[in-house]
């Protein structure tokens, strides 16, 4: 005990004391929440490239209505005498299609649409004209400018009070609620909104958390008892501890490692809640989860890492193997979406009980109020632990020989065979 | 007292037999050469010893544990094979040695300094492992091996890919090891070495023990029947000679076996040419190896 302690103890300081740790534990977040902030920033601000289009105007009553547009649009997309988006700049053209085409390909104007004769009076196509299939924003702002245009000169055609339309318009809004329920002094409590946060991010949240924690840590094993081995190290440290205790104390090393981060996290997101004042929407039972499964995780997926890391003999071949493991590792997300969708369907309840997905599958659905039955949870804790226990056991057989033999990385039939040697 | 008793060890790795009915004993506090040919099983046996391999047949008793793993806190191991964590500083690869063999965190790291400041290694504390030069690192890796105290120490070719230099700071490490009571195993495919280093031997040939003993009984019991000798025209001219069993040409001399009463040789040496040198001497630990385990061992050991 006292060893796989050591052993664990110099796993955690070796990882911890690294630069490259204490990037990571800023680079997460970073990844998580700032690639959303950074992409929606860089739509906005980076492309102010002007964009000229042809109007071929059909009806010969709208061109005026999209100058005005455009002009408001321009106006707006400068803030402080700088510009922060691309002004669009409509002309007016005749309906030579062949000849605008030419000029898209030549680069004078961007894009060319035409609308029909009867445009407001029917309800047809207008086309849109590009080489840039890919750049939507300026069909999306014509679409729009057109609909809301189109509409008016309708409403106005027709003799109606625009006020009055706008009013017979007005959409009933659908609120989502959870149940009423009778207290105990025998009067019924009033059902709670449903909380969007509560039902979509935060469970989303956690187990994608889990996901990225675990991405990030168990590989590392792999490579740290890989090096172990190339590196020769393996011998001289079996000679002081079995190489049972070797492989726990490595697993129990990186869970604190990673336990230290989903600390930081978690303790981040608790203080972000109490701050504004979001914290009821976190029950403090989900923290506990949150690590309980945590550790479940990184126990199976560790133990496998650490078993292909030791019976590898060179990094491709490491990597190689690393990818069937990825896969069960990446599972649960791809079913994440109907879990979410129906967390007490049939579907639902049998992949969160699969052992290797049920740590992350698990988190989602209690995540999820009202949470799954409790047969569900002990079913799918008991049954983890017990997968957990077995692929301990097979990684660290795997673990003892692979970690001494040297040349050519076994195949999985070999290391099956490892396993029940003696 | 007996610091490593095997008896009848076999270890099998597939159709090969690494080990075969292997048995022998090393006294405590001696210096025990453990010799043979490369892939002869000595490094399969020291592994076998230190229960790092589990013997297929045989009982291992370890400073007078035989449960697995009992003794090993209190024996320090040197593979053959030997690497350091490069990311680590010197000091804490120490420390962490010395604390896995059950050394408290605070001992571990006064060891270290002590044997830093005795390698001349203090100032390299503080620096990772892989900015030293590789001389340090063995230096450092041979630290690793004694820092706990150990009362039998296992060096697994001790001295492959030493410098001179090492070379000395190992041989005295082991002479001064030996000074305080530790026990000495070390295996090596140099007999010479063997020979000038140990107080007994054994000998390991395709898994079998063919010969051990202290080195004075091994060499008494062949007699002294080698003559070294050095003359004109070296081994070509000894070739017209009767009563040579064996000739072995070493450069700057030559050594012959031979029946003839070691006057009467002289004799006719000196019909052939001048004779520069002539020595009765008993015969190299090399020469014992090659008669016993006959000639085809001959290339294997000068591998």
């Amino acid at each position: 005990m006292d060893k796989i302690f050591r052993v664990a103890r110099n796993e955690y300081l070796n990882v911890v004391r690294t630069k490259a740790f204490l990037f990571s534990v800023f680079l997460m977040p970073v990844l998580m929440f700032g690639a959303i902030g950074v992409q929606a920033y860089l739509q906005d601000k980076v492309d102010v490239d002007d964009r000229t289009f042809a109007v071929v105007d059909g009806t010969g009553a709208l061109f005026t209505s999209i100058e005005r547009a455009a002009r408001a649009r321009n106006e707006a997309a400068t803030k402080d005498g700088k510009q922060t988006r691309s002004y669009f700049t409509p002309v007016r053209a005749d309906g030579d299609t062949a000849a605008l085409s030419d000029q898209v390909r030549k680069g004078k104007i961007f894009a060319y649409i035409r609308i029909p004769q009867d445009a407001i009076e029917r309800t047809g196509e207008i086309a849109y004209h590009s080489q840039s299939p890919t750049y939507r924003d300026l069909a999306k702002w014509i679409q729009q400018v057109l609909v809301s245009e189109i509409r008016k000169q309708r409403i106005a055609a027709a003799g109606l009070d625009p006020a009055l339309v706008r009013r017979l318009n007005e959409r009933p809004m659908l609120r989502s609620y959870g149940l009423a329920e009778r207290t105990e002094s025998g009067g019924v409590k009033k059902a709670q909104r449903v909380n969007q946060a509560q039902t979509y991010m935060i469970p989303v949240a956690a187990m994608f958390l889990l996901f990225m924690l675990v991405m990030t840590s168990a590989p590392l094993l792999l490579n740290n008892v890989l090096e172990e081995k190339m590196q020769r190290i393996a011998e001289i440290l079996v000679s002081s501890v079995s190489p049972f205790e070797l492989f726990l104390g490595k697993l129990v090393g990186m869970v604190f490692v990673s336990w230290t981060l989903s600390i930081l996290y978690l303790g981040g997101v608790a203080f972000l809640a109490h701050r504004f004042g979001f914290s009821s929407a976190i029950p403090p039972s989900l923290y506990a989860w949150f690590l309980f499964f945590q550790l479940l995780a990184l126990f199976i997926f560790g133990s496998i890492f650490s078993a292909f890391g030791a019976a590898a003999s060179e990094i491709r071949d490491a990597q190689s193997m690393m990818m069937p493991a990825m896969i069960l590792v990446m599972m649960p997300m791809f079913v994440m979406g109907p879990v979410l969708n129906n967390p007490n369907s049939g579907f639902a309840v049998a992949v969160s009980l699969i052992p290797f997905a049920t740590p992350f599958l698990l988190l989602l659905r209690i995540a999820i109020p009202p949470g799954p039955a409790t047969w569900e949870i002990v079913a799918g804790v008991a049954g983890s632990m017990a997968f957990t226990l077995m692929i301990v056991w097979v990684a660290s057989r795997i673990f003892r020989v692979g970690i001494l033999a040297q040349g050519q990385t076994p195949s999985f039939r070999k290391m099956l065979a490892w396993v029940v040697s003696k | 007292m007996t610091a490593i008793r095997l008896e009848g060890v076999s270890k099998r790795f597939g159709a090969h037999q690494a080990v075969d009915d292997l048995s022998m004993v090393v006294e405590r506090g001696s210096i025990f050469g453990f010799i043979g040919p490369n892939g002869s099983g000595k490094s399969t046996t020291l592994r076998m010893i230190l229960h790092i391999l589990h013997a297929d047949a045989g009982v291992i008793e370890v400073l007078g544990e035989s449960g697995r793993r009992a003794a090993n806190d209190r024996v320090g191991y040197l593979p053959e094979e030997r690497g350091l964590y490069r990311k680590m500083t010197v000091r804490r690869v120490l420390a962490y040695y010395g604390g896995l063999k059950g050394m408290s965190a605070r001992r571990a790291g006064e060891a270290a300094d002590r044997w830093l400041a005795k390698l001349e290694l203090s100032e390299w504390s503080k620096k990772k492992v892989e900015t030293l030069s590789k001389g340090m690192q063995q230096k450092v890796q041979f630290i690793a091996t004694v820092i706990a105290d150990p009362e039998l120490v296992i060096l697994d070719e001790p001295f492959s890919g030493l410098d001179p230099v090492n070379l000395e700071v190992l041989r005295e490490v082991i002479l001064e090891l030996r000074r305080k009571g530790t026990t000495v195993i070390f295996s090596t495919h140099d007999m010479t070495k063997a020979q000038e280093m140990s107080d007994s031997i054994c000998m390991i040939f395709r898994g079998q023990k063919v010969l051990d003993g202290t080195i004075d009984e091994i060499q008494a019991s062949y007699g002294a029947d080698t003559v070294r000798l050095r003359i004109d025209g070296g081994l070509k001219s000894l070739g017209s000679l009767d009563g040579i069993d064996a000739m072995r040409d070493f450069g700057q001399f030559q050594e012959v076996r031979t029946e003839r009463d070691p006057q009467e040789l002289l004799r006719a040496l000196l019909d052939i040419g001048a004779v520069h040198h002539f020595e009765v001497t008993q015969p190299s630990l090399h020469d014992i190896f090659v008669r016993i385990a006959g000639p085809a061992a001959e290339e294997l050991a000068r591998g």
